[in-house]
C-alpha cells in the first residue's frame, strides 16, 4: 500500500524510504530542540500511528486470510516496523520510560482491536460548510487542543517561540485537510463555475483556520504585545500558504498533489518570495483542472 | 428535453457504449435495464458529464449538471461527516439555504451519526434525500431500490410518481424489475453497449417474461440440483 502511495506521488518506493530517513531525523531532531515536551509528543504520535493498525474491520479481514499464529507474526512485525524509528530516536535520546513504554504498547496492541466507528459525533463550529475543516477537525482535535496547550505553556515560561510554534503547528495540520482529493463527485455538484468554486474554497479556509488559530493570536498579542508584528507576520504567512495548499491540491485534481505541486510548495517553503509567481500558476492549472468537471 | 445523439464511450479497447441515440423527455419515467456491465452506469456518467465522450447530449438547459440529481449506485461518503452535514455540502452545492433538515428527513435518518456507518440502504436514502432537497429538473437514480427496505421501497416509488407530476425527468435503473414496472413509462434495454428494445408501459410483462426466458434458459438444469 505505502509502495503504491509513493509510485502516485511519483517516487520509486526505494527513493521514498531513502528520504523519508533523513526526513524523520530532522524533523525528531528540530521537535527535540523546539520544545521539552518533545518526549511525550514523540510517544503519543508513535502510540497514535501503532493504534491505526488496530481496526476490527482490518484485522477480521487479517484473521480470515491467516492461520492464528501468522495473523499474531503479523500483527507484532506490522507494529514493529512502525514503531522501531521512533524507538531508536528515543533510545538515542537516551528516554528509556518512553522507549519502555512504547515498546509495551508495541506488543500489547497486537493483540487488541478498536473498532473506529464510534456512534459519538464530536461537535465543530464548521457545520455551516462542510467537508474539510469538519472531517478534518475530528480526524486532528487532540492536536489543536496541544497546540492550544502549547500556547498556555509559552506564556507560563515566557517562551515566545514556543506559542509561535503551536500556530505553526495548528496551520500545518489545516493544510493535511486539503491533501487529498475528494471525490470528483464532490465537486461535480457544485453549480459555479472553477473560479467561483476555488474562491468558495479558498474563503472557507481562510475563515476556519481563523477560527482555529485566533486564540493563539489573541492570548500571544495579550502576553507578547512587544511581539505583536512577528505574531501578525506569522498568521499572514500561514494564510498565504494555506492558499497556496488549496491552489496546489486542485491543480492536480482529480489526482493527488505529487511532485510538482509537492516541488513548487517545498520552493516556496524555502523562499517565500516564490510564492509571488507559484500562486498564479497554481491558480490557473487549477481553473483549468476544475473546468474539466465545472464547465 | 435531453437528446443523447451517436453516443459513443470507450475505455481502452473497451467499447462501452456504442453510438447510442435516446430522447428523454419532461415529466416521464425511463428505465433502463440490462446485464452488470452492459453500460448503463456509463451512460448515467456521460450524461452527468463525468466521462468524456464521443457523440452530442443536448439539453433545455445551459448546463445540464447544474440541474441534475445523480444518485450513484455506490454514493460515496467522507469518513466524519454526519448524514445531516452530507446534507448540508449538497445544499451548499447548489446555493440552497436549507437549514430544517429534520422536517425534509422522510426517512427518518440519524442525521447526527456520521455517514459513513450508515447501513446501505440508509447511505442510498440519505444521497437521495440530499438530491431531492436540490430541487433538481432531472434525476438519474442509478439501483435506488438497492439494499433500502420494503417501506422505503414504497416511499421512493411515490417519490418518483411525485417528481413525475412535477414534469422532471426520471431516469432510473433497477435490476429489481417490479420497481421499474411501478415507475416507469417506457424501459430501454441496454446490451453490449447498444439500446435493443425499447418497450412502453402495456409491454412490460411481456419483456419480463422474455428477460426471464432469456436470462434462465436452461441454466437450472446445468446446475443438477437433485
Amino acid at each position: 500500500m505505502l509502495n503504491r502511495s509513493l509510485n502516485d506521488f511519483g517516487l520509486h518506493p526505494i527513493a521514498g524510504y531513502l528520504l523519508s530517513i533523513p526526513a524523520f531525523v530532522g524533523l525528531s531532531l528540530y521537535l527535540f530542540i523546539k520544545t521539552d515536551l518533545a518526549e511525550y509528543l514523540y510517544l503519543l504520535m508513535a502510540i497514535s500511528l501503532i493504534l491505526k493498525l488496530s481496526q476490527t474491520t482490518r484485522n477480521d479481514f487479517l484473521k480470515s486470510c491467516f492461520a492464528h499464529k501468522t495473523y499474531y507474526q503479523i500483527r507484532l512485525i506490522e507494529n514493529a516496523i512502525i514503531a522501531s524509528p521512533f524507538l531508536i530516536f528515543l533510545l538515542y535520546r537516551n528516554c528509556l520510560t518512553a522507549a519502555a513504554s512504547l515498546t509495551i504498547v508495541l506488543v500489547t496492541s497486537a493483540f487488541l482491536n478498536f473498532e473506529h466507528k464510534f456512534r459519538f459525533t464530536l461537535p465543530t463550529p464548521f457545520f455551516k460548510r462542510p467537508f474539510e475543516f469538519i472531517a478534518g477537525f475530528r480526524k486532528a482535535f487532540y492536536v489543536f487542543f496541544f497546540a492550544y496547550f502549547l500556547t498556555f505553556m509559552s506564556v507560563t515560561a515566557g517562551n515566545f517561540n514556543l506559542g509561535i510554534f503551536a500556530l505553526i503547528l495548528v496551520f500545518l495540520i489545516c493544510f493535511t485537510f486539503y491533501t487529498n482529493p475528494e471525490n470528483e463527485f464532490y465537486v461535480w455538484v457544485y453549480s459555479i463555475n472553477s473560479k467561483g468554486f476555488l474562491f468558495c474554497k479558498t474563503k472557507t479556509a481562510l475563515l476556519f483556520s481563523t477560527i482555529l488559530s485566533m486564540p493563539i493570536v489573541v492570548v500571544l498579542v495579550i502576553f507578547f504585545p512587544a511581539n505583536i508584528a512577528a505574531i501578525l507576520a506569522f498568521q499572514a504567512l500561514g494564510y498565504i500558504y494555506l492558499i497556496t495548499v488549496v491552489l496546489a491540491k486542485y491543480s492536480a485534481f482529480p489526482d493527488q498533489m505529487n511532485l510538482p505541486q509537492g516541488f513548487l510548495l517545498a520552493f516556496s517553503l524555502w523562499l517565500p518570495p516564490l510564492l509571488l509567481g507559484i500562486i498564479p500558476l497554481l491558480y490557473l492549472r487549477a481553473v483549468k483542472r476544475l473546468n474539466e468537471i465545472l464547465e | 428535453m435531453i437528446t443523447v445523439e451517436n453516443l459513443a464511450k470507450s475505455f481502452g479497447t473497451l467499447e462501452v457504449l456504442k453510438k447510442i441515440n435516446l430522447t428523454f423527455e419532461k415529466g416521464r419515467v425511463y428505465g433502463i435495464v440490462g446485464e452488470n456491465g452492459s453500460g448503463k452506469t456509463t451512460l448515467f456518467r456521460c450524461i452527468a458529464g463525468l466521462e468524456k465522450y464521443n457523440g452530442t447530449i443536448r439539453s433545455d438547459f445551459d448546463k445540464l449538471k447544474n440541474h441534475l440529481g445523480f444518485l450513484q449506485t455506490e454514493p460515496y461518503f467522507f469518513s466524519k461527516i454526519t448524514g445531516g452535514e452530507y446534507l448540508r455540502l449538497f445544499c451548499n452545492a447548489r446555493n440552497i439555504r436549507e437549514n430544517n433538515f429534520d422536517v425534509k428527513n422522510i426517512f427518518d435518518l440519524p442525521l447526527n451519526q456520521y455517514a459513513v456507518t450508515y447501513s446501505t440502504g440508509m447511505k442510498k436514502k440519505l444521497a437521495l434525500t440530499a438530491i431531492l432537497l436540490q430541487n433538481n429538473a432531472v434525476f438519474i437514480l442509478d439501483e435506488p431500490f438497492n439494499g433500502v427496505d420494503i417501506q422505503s421501497n414504497i416511499l421512493i416509488t411515490e417519490i418518483i410518481h411525485q417528481l413525475k407530476s412535477m414534469d422532471k425527468t426520471i431516469i432510473i435503473s433497477s435490476h429489481i424489475f417490479s420497481t421499474l414496472s411501478d415507475t416507469c413509462d417506457e424501459i430501454h434495454l441496454l446490451a453490449e453497449g447498444v439500446f435493443v428494445k425499447r418497450v412502453f408501459k402495456d409491454d412490460f410483462s411481456k419483456l419480463e417474461r422474455e428477460m426471464k426466458d432469456i436470462t434462465i434458459g436452461n441454466k437450472i438444469e446445468k446446475l443438477g440440483l437433485n
